[in-house]
């Protein structure tokens, strides 16, 4: 395990890692859910919190470049004083860093208006796994040739590790509201959901929490989420003071026609704040409830909301376990939580059972595997559902092209057997 | 399951390992260690509760290295009990091999903080020392004034008042002066205040968070016979405060309990009584939490809502982060404390604007470190008194 400085220090790590034949994992604060920064046989984690300095803000460019160990808060409130923050906002940004929010092209609640990680980095230096340096994309609006840029972003390491990020820095809004709807129904809410979109509104963010979180995380903030809702929605408008409250009304009426129990605007920026840490505390909270969690991070469309949650909860229920849900509502992006206390004997089996078949349910809707956690180890031996042989063959090659001898963080992403011609084998999957 | 640590197995699974506390975590911060985090921490104890690692010196040294700051605590969305955790861990480590440093915690644990005279003597050398300049100024032993030490608290001792001023060990001896300002600010609310019989002397914090549990809970006992009755126990340090108020839980007894619920912070006192007059000053400060005050009694609102109306407040961006005080912290892990100091001062100049502000800190440990660092650290009581338009 080493603790780099510098991007040269970051180079002589790798340097000493592939003369002595090991491997190399990126990590940041180790927040991720899919394991990507996990060890596997013995490598060289190279740790980048120790290089945490923003090196350089241009406020008239609006752009900043970025050390990989700057936490994604931090970062936002280096740059608070000008009026400016980073957007892409997970619930974890007061622990997770850039770095790995690169690695894994991390997603937010303010990522619905805004877009994820990989709309807001444009340029990154990496060291690649020769443990040469190079800059992938640039601060022109195009640069020319292929955009490897975004290749690296969300590669979780596999690709070489980033040792200074180029960010783009997104103006404060001058206006923003948030409002706390709640529903006697899970499909209520999502019923809403749909509506707010077809209304014509695009929220800053919409943010979906059933009962079970909903008292839990009101356990931990006490921020006034009522504990008798079966569903809550958290919404975010922003822009100029009379298209905000257009948007107010909007979302009001639309979860007022679903039959909403509550709708209420909060009344200023520290119940704002409130609001928000008990919706980004979601899954800290839930140990509250059961000791061990096994999450998923499918996207399936909006409009199979209300369909795929309702099989969510059957199969939860055919398998005798816990399910709750707390989700990025606006673009669909679901993350179930199976809750549970391991002591349990054979529960991790129907976990892991029940796991698969809220998995698949979401492919079939057509969604997709992960909508920012990344895939890592835990959904690696997924990927095979998602993908046809060639398309992994294809994904295979590119990895190849950065990381010909596979050390950058081996065994993540693409499960063994992608590149075509070799035995198809599907591993045990890992749980972390 | 209990293991070698005797660890309650609720409070170590409630840990889901989601990291949100690492930001607020000194030690963390400083280093980027994940053995130096809540979370690292944690898990060598899991490791250690079901056999697969074993007590050995780097579990030892990752234990020690925690400054005990609970900044940990609120910052965990699952509610984990963090402080119980270490100070359970920490009775359950073998006493240390070497045998100087075990002479040293016997000296200063068992000998001198339970016994107020010869602190106060100690106290006196160090007086002597400072004089003859043989403390180097980076020890940031506060200023030891000769008058202040020979003159006693003008206070009476024992009775039944409206509220006891609780005066404990060290901040007795070295910061005095705050006690005055303290009795000065809380008598012209009109209360009639009273010292404890004996000063009530060492709290026993000291001693808890070294995992020297039996010792503290003498210590506590002692505390309580010395301040009876139903008046508050209003108490002008914070990390003594913040034992005391958790004697109920250290004693489990139901006197214990009821001791507890009457233990007031300073400030938290004061914001309740009728407002002694106070003269806006126009002067800035900035504000200090000491941890014990923020992430244990929750107390620092009243800091800022009795000081308001006088000074200007200003505060730092680093979320009440610790100073790397700690008790006897700075003493055992020099280095470590220095680097969460330098990173406090930093954020305290931040929000100064630049140039050295004046420091508001409701703890002796913090007002001693920060001072060490060339900052000009005061107690609320201080500066209220100063305020005062009598
Ligand atoms: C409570 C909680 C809430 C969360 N909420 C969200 C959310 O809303 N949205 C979301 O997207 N995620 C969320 N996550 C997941 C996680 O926080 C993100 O994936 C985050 O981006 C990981 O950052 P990290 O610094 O912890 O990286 P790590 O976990 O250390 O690493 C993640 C991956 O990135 C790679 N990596 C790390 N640093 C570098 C580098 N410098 N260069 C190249 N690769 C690197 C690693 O190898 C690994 O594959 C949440 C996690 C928790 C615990
Ligand atoms: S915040 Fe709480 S649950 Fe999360 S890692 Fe820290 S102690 Fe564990
Ligand atoms: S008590 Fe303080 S130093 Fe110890 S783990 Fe918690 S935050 Fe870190």
């Amino acid at each position: 395990m080493c603790f780099p400085r510098s991007s040269d220090e970051v180079a002589a790590a790798v340097g000493v890692a592939r003369r002595h034949g090991r491997a190399f994992v990126a990590r940041g604060s180790g927040t991720g859910l899919a394991g990507g920064a996990t060890p596997l046989d013995d490598p060289v984690v190279i740790v980048t919190t120790q290089m945490n300095r923003v090196l350089e803000i241009d406020p008239q460019a609006r752009v900043a470049w970025v050390e990989p160990g700057v936490l994604n808060l931090d970062l936002s409130r280096a740059v608070g004083h000008l009026g400016l923050h980073y957007a892409p906002d997970p619930s974890s940004q007061q622990a997770c860093t850039i770095g790995g929010n690169v690695g894994t092209n991390a997603g937010g609640p303010h990522c619905l208006a805004d877009g994820v990680t990989s709309a807001h980095v444009l340029a990154v230096d990496v060291v690649l796994a020769d443990g040469t340096a190079t800059r992938l994309g640039g601060l022109e609006p195009d640069s020319p040739g292929y955009d490897l840029r975004g290749c690296f972003v969300g590669s979780e390491g596999t690709m070489g590790i980033a040792t200074r990020i180029a960010v783009r820095l997104t103006p404060d809004p001058p206006c923003v509201a948030t409002l706390l709807c709640a529903f006697d129904s899970v499909e209520a809410a999502a019923t809403t959901v749909s509506g707010i979109i077809a209304a014509g509104v695009l929220p800053a963010a919409l943010e979906m929490m059933d009962a079970p979180i909903t008292r839990a995380v009101e356990d931990f903030v006490g921020a006034g989420y009522p504990r008798d809702a079966q569903a809550v929605l958290l919404a975010e408008v922003d822009g100029l003071e009379g298209g905000v409250a257009e948007q107010v009304d909007a979302i009001a009426e639309v979860a007022r026609a679903n039959g909403a129990t509550l709708v209420r605007v909060a009344a200023d920026d520290a119940e704002r704040a409130l609001l928000w840490k008990g919706r980004k505390s979601a899954f800290g909270a839930i140990a509250r409830i059961a000791p061990d969690y096994y999450l998923h991070d499918a996207v399936v469309p909006r409009t199979k909301l209300v369909e795929v949650l309702r099989r969510v909860y059957e199969i939860a229920d055919a398998h005798e376990v816990i399910v709750m849900n707390v989700f990025h509502a606006g673009d669909g992006n679901l993350h179930p939580l199976l809750v549970f206390d391991q002591r349990e004997p054979g529960v991790w089996d129907r976990v892991h059972a029940a796991g698969t078949e809220i998995l698949e349910a979401c492919l079939d809707a057509g969604g997709v595997l992960t909508g920012e956690h990344g895939v890592g180890i835990e959904k690696r031996d997924l990927m095979p559902r998602m993908f046809s042989p060639d398309d992994l063959d294809a994904q295979a090659r590119l990895r190849d092209a950065f990381d010909p001898d596979g050390v950058a963080n081996p065994q993540k992403v693409l499960p063994r057997g992608s590149r075509c011609g070799e035995l198809q084998r599907v591993p045990e999957g890992t749980w972390i | 399951m209990t293991g070698p640590l005797q660890l309650d197995a609720e409070t170590l699974n409630a840990c889901v390992s989601c990291g949100l506390c690492l930001p607020h975590c000194p030690t963390y911060r400083v280093t980027g260690r994940e053995i130096a985090s809540p979370r690292g921490r944690i898990a060598a104890m899991r490791a250690v509760e079901t056999n697969e690692a074993p007590i050995d010196d780097a579990f030892r040294a990752a234990m020690e290295e925690c400054v005990s700051c609970r900044g940990c605590e609120p910052a965990c969305p699952s509610g984990v009990q963090f402080g119980k955790l270490m100070e359970t861990t920490r009775a359950a480590l073998p006493s240390p091999r070497s045998r100087v440093r075990r002479g040293a915690e016997w000296f200063g644990y068992r000998v001198v903080l339970p016994r107020h005279w010869l602190l106060i003597t100690c106290t006196w050398l160090a007086w002597l020392a400072q004089r003859l300049h043989l403390v180097p100024a980076r020890v940031g032993l506060p200023r030891l004034s000769a008058r202040s030490l020979a003159r006693g608290l003008e206070l009476p001792t024992g009775g039944t008042p409206d509220a006891w001023l609780f005066t404990g060990c060290v901040m007795d001896a070295w910061l005095r002066d705050t006690h005055r300002s303290a009795a000065r600010v809380m008598g012209a609310t009109g209360a009639r205040l009273a010292q404890p019989t004996n000063g009530g002397a060492c709290c026993g914090a000291l001693h808890l968070h070294a995992g020297r549990e039996a010792e503290a809970r003498a210590l506590a006992e002692r505390v309580m016979q010395s301040m009876p009755g139903v008046a508050p126990v209003v108490v002008d340090s914070a990390g003594c405060g913040a034992t005391m108020k958790e004697y109920g839980k250290l004693l489990g007894s139901a006197d214990a309990h009821a001791f507890s619920e009457r233990v007031r912070d300073f400030s938290e006192w004061l914001a309740h009584q009728a407002a002694p007059r106070l003269r806006p000053t126009g002067i800035q400060v900035v504000i200090q939490d000491p941890c014990h005050l923020r992430h244990v009694q929750k107390a620092h609102g009243a800091v800022r809502e009795v000081l308001a109306p006088a000074y200007e407040l200003l505060e730092t961006a680093d979320d009440g982060l610790c100073c790397g005080a700690g008790g006897a912290y700075v003493v055992t892990q020099p280095e470590l404390s220095r680097r969460i100091l330098d990173r406090k001062v930093e954020a305290l100049r931040a929000a100064g604007g630049g140039a050295d502000p004046i420091v508001v800190s409701a703890n002796p440990g913090c007002m001693v470190q920060l001072r060490g660092a060339g900052i000009d650290a005061r107690h609320p009581a201080d500066l209220i008194a100063e305020a005062l338009d009598e």
